[in-house]
């Protein structure tokens, strides 16, 4: 539908051709990430700890980068204790999951009209705000 | 003497009698995006990543035992072992961060563009299927080298589902298949890591993709038909 609308008649000096021009740059880019993929996997290959011992627990145990926002802000809930003794796990998982919530119907909270950054800016905010908190958690949790 | 364009141009023929291959390929590619549509490559970069797991991944479970006792020998039979296993292995682990990070990058695209905007909502769900997909894989796969880092992580990660309320504990456990991290938990997330996650993330990632082929790019200076 919006395809249509988007690539009428009169339009048609502000379209490119997918093949080949889009595809021969989208190859490129796979080029040089191959690249760069070989490169960091000769230079840091993967590593591999002490086999699993179940019961020697090591001093810093963390999840992977991606988790640790998570797991950081789980850990830092506990200021909330003085509510009850549940507050803390309740808070500490339900807001993260209550954020993913969000995130996955933002087109139907987002209702500005207009598509360009400029018109929404209480949104890019948001994103800005969101994005610091989830990054500053992430390097508190790798350096605590 | 056999002439190949004459060979490969009657193969041709002799398919597209049969079905309509240069229709498909008009469909498929002849498409037009708008000049202002700017994606720098990073959804694309992460179907690459894609691939190479895929790849990698294939060769790595030929060599793999998913068992306790097995797990981490077979690792160091690949990593110092099989020629080039260390490269196949380390690429993996490579291109599972980097497929994370394009996925976020991906997204933060779509987010700055306002691209979800109607009528582009469906695809904006099933790409959150997908990123949830791709936290997935890198959960289960974290854990199958059996090393003091994967068994840990993996106890830590699954006892923060563990606090999720009232379903917390069945989580875990359903999680880790009994009370502790043990080799009922690394077959099974072995076998969602090569069964059952690839087949989620190939029927999405279709759907994804059929999805902006109807569409097309959003043209992020036109935002006036929602």
């Amino acid at each position: 539908m919006s395809r249509e609308l988007e690539s009428r008649a009169p339009r048609e000096k502000n379209l490119l051709p997918f093949w080949p021009h889009y595809v021969l740059s989208e190859f490129i880019a796979w080029y040089i990430i191959l690249g760069i993929l070989i490169i960091l996997a000769a230079l840091f290959p993967a590593g591999l700890e002490e086999p699993a011992n179940a019961l020697q627990t090591p001093e810093h145990v963390k999840p992977e980068w991606y988790f640790l926002a998570v797991y950081q802000f789980l850990k830092v809930a506990s200021v909330f204790s003085f509510l009850s003794s549940e507050a803390p796990r309740l808070i500490g998982i339900l807001l993260p999951a209550f954020g993913m919530a969000l995130l996955f119907f933002l087109p139907f909270l987002d209702r500005a009209p207009k598509r360009p950054a400029r018109y929404r800016p209480l949104l890019l905010l948001l994103t800005v705000t969101t994005l610091g908190v989830i990054i500053a958690l992430t390097i508190w949790g790798q350096y605590s | 003497m056999l002439n190949p364009t004459r060979v490969s141009q009657g193969l041709y023929n002799w398919i597209e009698d049969r079905v309509p291959i240069q229709a498909w390929i008009a469909a498929l590619l002849h498409v037009t995006i708008p000049r202002s549509a700017h994606t720098y490559y990073l959804g694309g970069i992460t179907l690459f990543c894609f691939t190479v797991q895929a790849t990698t991944g294939i060769l790595l479970a030929l060599y793999y035992q998913p068992t306790p006792e097995t797990a981490y020998n077979s690792i160091l039979v690949i990593m110092n072992q099989l020629n080039f296993g260390w490269l196949i292995r380390s690429v993996h682990a490579w291109s599972a961060n980097l497929m994370i990070v394009f996925c976020i990058l991906h997204l933060l695209r779509v987010v700055v563009q306002g691209a979800y905007k109607k009528p582009r909502e469906l695809t904006w769900m099933v790409g959150m299927g997908l990123l949830f997909v791709t936290l997935g894989f890198g959960f289960t796969g974290y854990l199958l080298p059996w090393d003091q880092r994967a068994f840990w992580a993996t106890t830590v990660g699954t006892e923060i589902a563990g606090a999720v309320p009232f379903v917390g504990d069945f989580v875990r456990e359903f999680l880790r298949g009994g009370a502790d991290v043990s080799a009922a938990t690394l077959t099974r997330f072995f076998g969602v890591h090569v069964l059952v996650l690839p087949v989620v993330l190939a029927g999405l990632l279709l759907v994804h993709i059929i999805l902006i082929h109807e569409q097309g790019l959003a043209d992020p200076e036109r935002g006036d038909e929602a």
